[in-house]
């Protein structure tokens, strides 16, 4: 890449305790980049962030941001605007107090507040409501807030601290799609800390998956869903089989391996695999199982296998089927509500098939 | 017409029915007090009004006819200058223990649940002591020849009299009243979520302006309760003026003292007592007032 990046981190390490060690975290990210840290509670994602804002001091490393050491100054001196988990508005300021917080710091004029906060305003749709006080307001219109309190700002980086997780679930995905459009828009370069993978890959360009204070893997949303560096990985994002196997041998078809279960798999060759027994593991997404009734599968695909369906989940959009297959390997299946899913019922004999190139071999 | 008859008393019944159960319960768990406080303080007062509006008699203490001469005395520069006087130490006591206590409260409402276990013993274990023995322990430390004295003393420094003044009787007032300052503004701080700090200074405010911006407004109901206590019972005091204050400089509770134990003029000390709790209850309601007001706008908290 030959762009220079907006925020650099480098060798971030955060010791809480010999015990307790966040990092060490490496990452950059390019201007205009929305970036989001994705992992489970105690990854060390919520302490990336606050290094960042300077709410906790770094053991080690160094933090960049527009090529200047970020590090070392306080917290109020950082250009970078943090909209907080519980938003954070200051209950005794009415919105047009709260937005106006930082614009009041910098000595700005009267007609220019009212003028920056106006336009803010009407950026996240809330004109009308400045004279309101946040506990008048409902979740999302205090989201918003909080969101028009950071940009009025202009700060050269945003950061997001799991924004959406008091919201219910409609209203989250109304301001997951409403936070990307503003994002795009306005170009500003973004962090966003979430535990929610759907969110992640929705609204990131990249996304960086930690787990126990590392990175596990940085890519964009379809890297890291379709190539998983890492079992972990492939846990954590989406549903899926995954299967200790080793590898039996390398064919001009694909790499065949054969899981615990005994079922032989031919997989599409990817990089190098090797190994000795039973130390990799193989992924198969639920919905790139193909499913159908004996006999009438298409093609001459090397992984062809009958099985039984022992439950049908049914989600509406979704049908998940749990499949037993001969040799005992329990599979889950996503299948869209569709026609010929329709039919699908429990104790069915049904013929699977899994195309190599939907197969992934993991080391563990 | 039936169906909405039905659905209004549906709405209505449960609130009725609650209202119904708990109005006995309440006031059968609150009778015991209520008893106590009319039979020891309410009748008692009605009493002390009772004397406040009569003449005194140096022989029978009282005679039967109303005025309000007692009243009207209140007015003379030397009890203007008793109020004047137990005002301003009552204010220059609050303005101390708010200027001590302020940062304390601060501290212990973010300390970890040990530190503050620890603190809150040390705070109030004072409490446990009794008035008379702390004062004494005062006069070693203040008097002539005591501790303040000897150390300015060994430093080749004069010695200065600080027993028997008003600085003796504002330390003093200080030492016993600090808990009832912090404890109030604690439970206030503690309301404040460290994240609204965190936010100000994300939004470009050093801790000087995070203080002044976000801690102390949000903190003002505590504030005003730890005036309020510490200001109400400073005015009243009575052991600590009368042991380290002198009696030419005294307070209103040592007044009160004095017309009824050494010159029985009990209209007297009645009218000044009626005068000091009319003054003290004003201000509490304009207190309870101006907190409820403030929150009233922050519901959200």
């Amino acid at each position: 890449m030959a762009e220079r990046s907006e925020l650099e981190i480098r060798g971030l390490v955060k010791r809480y305790s010999p015990q307790v060690t966040v990092g060490p975290i490496s990452f950059d990210v390019s201007p205009g980049e929305f970036f989001s840290l994705l992992g489970p509670s105690g990854c060390g994602k919520t302490t990336t962030l606050r290094c960042i804002a300077g709410f906790e001091s770094l053991s080690e490393g160094t933090i960049r941001l527009g090529g200047e050491r970020l590090d070392h100054k306080p917290p109020h001196r950082r250009d970078v605007g943090l909209v907080f988990q519980n938003y954070a508005l200051f209950p005794h300021l009415s919105v047009f107090d709260n937005i106006a917080f930082g614009l009041r710091l910098r000595r700005l004029g009267k007609p220019e507040i009212r003028d920056k906060v106006a336009r803010v305003l009407q950026l996240v749709e809330l004109a009308g409501l400045g004279d309101r006080f946040p506990a008048q307001l409902s979740g999302g219109q205090q989201q918003r807030v909080a969101i028009a309190r950071s940009l009025v700002l202009e700060p050269q980086l945003l950061m997001f601290d799991e924004p959406l997780s008091n919201l219910d679930l409609k209203l989250r995905i109304q301001m997951r799609d409403e936070l990307r459009s503003l994002q795009r828009r306005l170009g500003k370069t973004a962090i966003y800390v979430t535990h929610d993978q759907t969110e992640a890959l929705a609204l990131s360009d990249r996304i960086a998956v930690l787990s126990h204070g590392h990175i596990e893997q940085i890519g964009t949303p379809a890297e890291i869903y379709e190539r998983p560096a890492s079992a972990f990985v492939a846990e954590f994002i989406g549903s899926s089989n995954l299967f200790r196997a080793r590898i039996m041998e390398q064919t001009s078809e694909g790499t065949i391996v054969e899981t615990e279960a005994g079922l032989r798999l031919c997989c599409a060759r990817d990089g190098e695999a090797s190994g000795g027994p039973y130390d990799i593991s193989v992924l198969m997404r639920p919905e790139r199982v193909q499913v159908h009734a004996p006999g009438n599968g298409a093609g001459s695909s090397p992984n062809r296998f009958p099985a039984s369906i022992a439950e049908v989940t049914y989600l509406g959009e979704d049908l998940h089927l749990g499949l037993t297959l001969d040799g005992g390997q329990k599979l889950r299946v996503a299948l869209k509500n569709a026609n010929a899913a329709r039919s699908f019922a429990a104790m069915q004999e049904v013929e699977i098939v899994v195309d190599p190139g939907d197969i992934r071999i993991l080391s563990r | 017409m039936s169906i909405q008859a039905t659905s209004a008393s549906l709405a209505a019944e449960p609130r009725a029915t609650y209202g119904v159960r708990a109005r006995p319960v309440w006031a059968a768990l609150a009778a015991p007090y209520t008893l106590f406080l009319l039979v020891l303080l309410i009748v008692p007062f009605a009493n002390v009004a009772f004397f406040s509006v009569h003449s005194y008699s140096p022989t029978k203490i009282l005679l039967p006819e109303l005025t309000l001469d007692n009243f009207a005395k209140l007015f003379d520069l030397y009890y203007l200058r008793l109020f004047g006087r137990t005002f301003r130490l009552g204010l220059i006591t609050t303005i101390v223990c708010v200027v001590l206590g302020y940062p304390l409260a601060y501290f212990l409402a973010r300390a970890r649940p040990r530190v503050l276990a620890i603190g809150l013993f040390l705070l109030i274990m004072p409490l446990m002591v009794s008035t008379v023995i702390r004062v004494f322990g005062w006069i070693v430390i203040l008097g002539r020849k005591g501790l303040v004295n000897e150390a300015l003393l060994a430093l080749g420094l004069e010695p200065v009299k600080l027993l028997y003044t008003e600085t003796a009787v504002v330390i003093g007032l200080v030492n016993i009243f600090l808990p009832f300052m912090v404890l109030p503004l604690m439970a206030s701080i503690e309301r404040i979520s460290p994240s609204l700090e965190e936010a100000a200074q994300n939004l470009g405010a050093n801790w000087r302006q995070t203080f002044a911006r976000v801690i102390l407004p949000l903190s003002v109901p505590g504030l005003i309760s730890g005036c309020l206590l510490v200001y109400s019972i400073s005015i009243s005091a009575f052991v600590t003026p009368a042991l380290l204050g002198n009696s030419r400089e005294r307070m209103a509770a040592q007044q009160i003292y004095d017309e009824v134990l050494v010159s029985f003029n009990w209209p007297s000390a009645s009218s000044l007592a009626i005068a000091l709790v009319a003054l003290t209850l004003v201000l509490t309601f304009w207190a309870l007032f101006a907190t409820r007001r403030a929150g009233r706008r922050e519901r959200a908290q």
